[in-house]
């Protein structure tokens, strides 16, 4: 009996894994054979689906600007993550000041993603508030038109959508290095920017690479935020495989979404590589 | 032939009574038939253009049984009634989505004899043409897929017979949407949606079924594409109306795609948007914020699109019974009134006016200056005393439909060729 | 010029308090001074100051005549120990005591070579490659002091060094201080809490309490002749008591005991001032010594620390009556409260 209590303990996860985990990733790999016609499924196996996924310079062209969105987006959040967390975790002294700060970036997420986006778009309008304003200002004599329904504005929201997911982590790792790292780096004759570069970046690695991590995954699997701030003119494989499905072409979406799923798996692997996260876990 | 009927009702008084009783003593006995039809619930699946509350409402009203709507988008309307058809009883569905929902099985066909006004609906349901004189459109026309030879026939019948797919309820023309205050000059056209003078300030519609047809509009307006059907287009025409769509993207001429209802106001609205592809409703929705709106007629005419009442396979007894209750109430008149006052129109014109006011009529129907202000369904002025709806009289409007939104044989090709455009 | 330090006024506020109050202090280049003291008493400040760690909120530092008193840290020629070492987690022993010079710019073969020299030093030669978190406490402490003394500093500053260490540890570490500091002739300044540790290593201590200097001097005169009754009594081994004189410090190894049946030898009238009777309230046994507790009718206390053969000559037990006495040469006066 003992022997089997083990197994009988690993048993409900392993279940709700099987269930809710590789029985779904089994189907939708099985099911990116397919064929299918306009209404139905024909279980078959034929290389159609990826065939197409690979031989269009749509796709192509998708995935290039998907894996486009996630860089930038991810160079932007990090950046903008590094400095806030830095701020919080060094500059800021006081531990009230600190966690009340640190709370105040979490606002933005007691709202829902499509609000926060949808804020945006009276916003950044052609008669929206920035451009009124910049108007009346006499900065500008005409609407810039880049801000809403452009890949700027998708960038834009993207970061407005993730830092947090890059600060948090950040902010976390860099909590916990000994100030005394840094007056001993200050001692040994370390300015600013190589404390910064030799001392906190290689610290903060664990954090940067979950926050990359979440970043790059959300942005590649985002397909909302594409279609709202780009107004439905700029394509992300989400947005694509969003499409195929509306269209009941779930081959081609499941295919896709292999072939997304493969890719991210295949980033993140990278990022492990180059990062050891497990010193934070 | 007898004993599959008499499976087929069997199984479908059993699914009723799982239906009607919920889960437990199911019995087998056709205990169901002493119920009363009050407790028959028909649960139906449509878009929220006549997806509506007070329709079901009403229906509990006059009819007595419970009428349960789901409202989803088009697209997810087909998808539901070609894969769980068992899930509703009833689909409020388009067209040229039936024509590749029909053959898969999920839809019985409607017994004309059972429905008491047949004989008066709009012509275009049961001829193909307004009057007899005018032109079938091009497209998946609701005549080319509304009839069906035999119970099991997987084809259309082309031609009027006894049994119908869609019970017709809701159809309109549809075409370009303008802010006259901010066009600045007269919209005539479909190519004024090309027009270098609205670059970063037009959209079309981003559903592909429905956004190639505008498309293929405005490419033949301008010249660009000669079609020989705009609703079955050869790969030849895709390739060059994509092109085309490609070209004006690039140049930067479409300020966004949109996809739904509210999408499309709210670009219109916030002037971002100054014309572009609209559905009837949302050009009421923008005027409703007091800004100004029209649904602008245009010389080559009018895409047109309707939908129906298709009741699913599985329906049988006294919920069938309810079923065509349900559908002959929908002809009747107050449905009808309903949905015209927001600008749609009824299968049945007749009994629509009978239940709408001479001002109501004038003004939705004929094209005639309303004599008192208009209201909308929920009470609120849509239009002041002396307005005149745009595109003018049903007769005008609908007698100008020069194509249908349809499902082409190229289908597959288009929606590749259509993501192309969305990804350039 | 000789590497003096010098602190003159030196003054450290954080906000309302005042952690060091107006110090002033002469290191003499080549020394070993311990800054000794209870928590709080603003040693560590004052190390840090020195280090360039801290502001200073008044006063000067001079290190070898040079006001340093606005320098950075690496500016000054000082060079810090941390507690617990500040070892950098992500980087191995070599590359760790490489830091310095790699800051400083120095190539990489060059700085490496350096490093593993000042390794050899520190005897660790075969622990280059190991991460902080591989190497045992003592280990990191000498690649912590490897660190310091690769940017060769003219001070360097330890701040308790080894409080984190094993009392062997200790021992052994503190033998090596001292004989680093000989070798190297550089002026060490060392905070810490044990008196004991500062005995055994500095050439000047400083007592410290409530940001002032209490006293400093070399350690066997802080020992012979604390200045006040906090220095002996923080510095330990001496008894600080009332008497009909005044107050007294007298160390317990030159207490001694009698018990009270044995006679007026230390309770004669004549020792009036000499000793004190009272009721023995503990007696310890310590090997090569026996301390003895006693408690006298005003309330006072007062050990004696005997050597095991005379103790055991005539013990006495808890809760016997005793007088302890001592001879007028060891009454060290100190000032009245």
């Amino acid at each position: 009996m003992s022997r089997w209590m083990p197994w009988l303990q690993a048993a409900p996860l392993a279940l709700v894994l099987a269930v809710f985990l590789v029985v779904p990733m089994a189907m939708l790999v099985v099911v990116s054979f397919y064929d299918y016609d306009s209404f139905s499924l024909i279980p078959d196996f034929v290389l159609t689906n990826y065939r197409e996924v690979f031989s269009s310079w749509v796709t192509w062209q998708t995935y290039l600007k998907t894996l486009w969105f996630a860089g930038l987006t991810w160079a932007i959040t990090l950046l903008l993550g590094f400095w806030l967390a830095y701020f919080l975790a060094f500059v800021v002294r006081d531990p009230t000041w600190r966690m009340l700060l640190f709370v105040l970036t979490t606002v933005p997420f007691w709202t829902s993603n499509l609000i926060r986006m949808i804020a945006w778009i009276p916003f950044l309008g052609r008669n929206g508030i920035l451009n009124n304003t910049l108007i009346g200002l006499g900065a500008i004599d005409r609407p810039l038109e880049f801000l809403l329904f452009s890949d700027f504005a998708v960038i834009l929201a993207f970061v407005h959508l993730y830092t947090l997911f890059m600060v948090v982590p950040v902010f976390n790792t860099m909590m916990r290095i000994d100030h005394r790292l840094l007056e001993a780096a200050r001692d040994a004759g370390a300015g600013f920017w190589q404390t910064l570069w030799c001392v906190i970046l290689p610290l903060c690695k664990p954090g940067i690479g979950i926050g990359s991590i979440f970043v790059v995954v959300l942005v590649m699997g985002d397909f909302a935020t594409v279609r709202l701030m780009s107004g439905g003119q700029s394509a992300s494989v989400g947005l694509m495989i969003s499409n195929q499905i509306g269209l009941m072409q779930y081959p081609a979406a499941a295919a896709n979404a292999v072939v997304l799923l493969a890719m991210v798996l295949l980033l993140v692997a990278a990022m492990l590589r180059a990062i050891d996260i497990r010193k934070e876990l | 032939m007898h004993e599959t009927k008499t499976a087929l009702t069997r199984r479908g008084a059993l699914a009723l009574a799982g239906a009607a009783l919920g889960s437990g003593a199911i019995t087998g006995f056709p205990t169901i038939w002493a119920q009363n039809i009050k407790d028959v619930t028909l649960r139906q699946i449509g878009t929220g253009v006549s997806g509506l509350n007070p329709i079901a409402e009403q229906v509990k009203k006059d009819l007595g049984f419970t009428l349960q709507l789901t409202v989803t988008d088009t697209d997810a309307v087909a998808q539901r009634a070609a894969t769980q058809a068992r899930s509703f009883d009833i689909a409020d569905i388009e067209y040229f989505s039936i024509k590749k929902v029909y053959p898969t099985g999920a839809v019985q066909p409607i017994d004309t004899t059972r429905i008491k006004l047949i004989d008066k609906l709009v012509p275009i349901f049961t001829t193909g043409k307004l009057t007899p004189d005018s032109q079938m459109g091009q497209g998946t026309s609701p005549f080319s897929v509304g009839f069906v030879d035999s119970r099991d026939a997987k084809s259309f019948a082309g031609k009027r017979t006894e049994l119908m797919t869609l019970l017709p309820t809701i159809y309109n023309a549809d075409t370009l949407g303008i802010r006259p205050d901010l066009v600045g000059r007269p919209i005539s056209h479909w190519k004024d949606l090309m027009d270098p003078a609205f670059k970063g300030r037009a959209s079309i519609l981003n559903i592909p079924g429905i956004g190639i047809m505008d498309a293929a509009m405005v490419a033949e307006s301008a010249g660009v594409v000669k079609y020989g059907d705009k609703g079955n287009m050869t790969r030849e025409e895709i390739d060059k109306t994509i092109a085309f769509l490609i070209e004006a993207k690039r140049a930067g001429q479409f300020r966004a795609f949109w996809k739904t209802f509210d999408e499309s106001v709210n670009l219109m609205a916030s002037g971002e948007v100054v014309i572009q592809s609209m559905w009837s409703p949302a050009v009421a929705a923008v005027r409703s914020r007091g800004i100004p709106c029209t649904y602008q007629p245009l010389a080559e005419g009018y895409r047109a699109w309707g939908s129906g009442l298709g009741v699913m396979r599985h329906v049988s007894g006294l919920q069938l019974d309810a079923a065509y209750e349900y559908l002959n109430w929908y002809l009747s008149g107050w449905a009808g009134a309903f949905l015209n006052r927001q600008g749609y129109y009824s299968a049945v014109l007749e009994t629509a006016k009978q239940n709408m006011s001479e001002n109501e009529w004038g003004y939705w129907m004929e094209g005639k200056p309303a004599t008192a202000p208009i209201l909308s369904p929920d009470g609120r002025e849509m239009e002041k005393a002396g307005a005149v709806r745009d595109g003018g009289a049903f007769a005008e409007r609908m007698g100008r439909v020069v194509c249908w939104n349809s499902v082409m044989d190229q289908d597959r090709y288009m929606v590749q060729k259509w993501n192309e455009f969305i990804a350039a | 010029m000789r590497p003096d330090v010098e602190l003159i006024g030196v003054t450290k506020r954080y906000g309302a308090t005042v952690a060091v109050d107006g110090l002033s202090l002469l290191i003499p280049g080549g020394s070993y001074c311990c800054l000794l003291g209870p928590s709080g008493c603003g040693k560590t400040s004052t190390l840090r100051m020195i280090a360039g760690h801290e502001s200073i909120s008044a006063g000067d530092i001079l290190l070898a005549g040079r006001n340093v008193t606005d320098l950075k840290p690496a500016e000054r020629g000082t060079a810090m120990m941390f507690q617990s070492y500040a070892l950098f987690p992500h980087l191995s022993a070599l590359e760790n005591i490489a830091f310095g010079p790699r800051m400083r710019g120095v190539g990489k073969a060059e700085r490496l070579a350096r490093a593993r020299e000042f390794l050899r030093l520190v005897q660790l030669e075969t622990m280059a490659d190991r991460l902080p978190a591989q190497l045992s406490g003592g280990q990191q402490q000498r690649v912590a002091l490897a660190r310091a003394l690769i940017t060769r500093p003219k001070v360097l500053l330890l701040d308790e060094p080894l409080s984190a260490l094993d009392p062997f540890l200790r021992g052994q570490m503190r033998e090596e201080l001292k004989r680093l500091q000989r070798e190297l002739g550089i002026t060490f300044i060392h905070v810490t809490h044990g008196q004991e540790e500062a005995m055994a290593l500095s050439d000047l201590a400083v007592v410290m309490d409530h940001g002032r200097i209490a006293q400093a001097a070399p350690p066997r005169e802080i020992f012979e002749r604390p200045a006040s009754a906090f220095v002996a009594r923080f510095i330990g081994g001496h008894n600080v008591l009332e008497l009909p004189q005044g107050r007294f410090a007298i160390r317990t190894d030159r207490t001694r005991l009698a018990p009270a049946a044995a006679g007026p030898d230390l309770a004669g009238p004549d020792r009036a001032g000499l000793n004190l009777a009272g009721q023995v309230t503990a007696v310890e046994y310590q090997g090569s010594a026996v301390r003895v507790v006693l408690r006298a009718a005003d309330g006072q206390t007062a050990e004696a620390l005997l050597p095991d053969a005379s103790f055991h000559a005539a013990p006495v037990a808890p809760g016997e009556a005793a007088t302890l006495g001592w001879s007028a040469q060891d009454a060290h006066a100190l000032p009245p409260a």
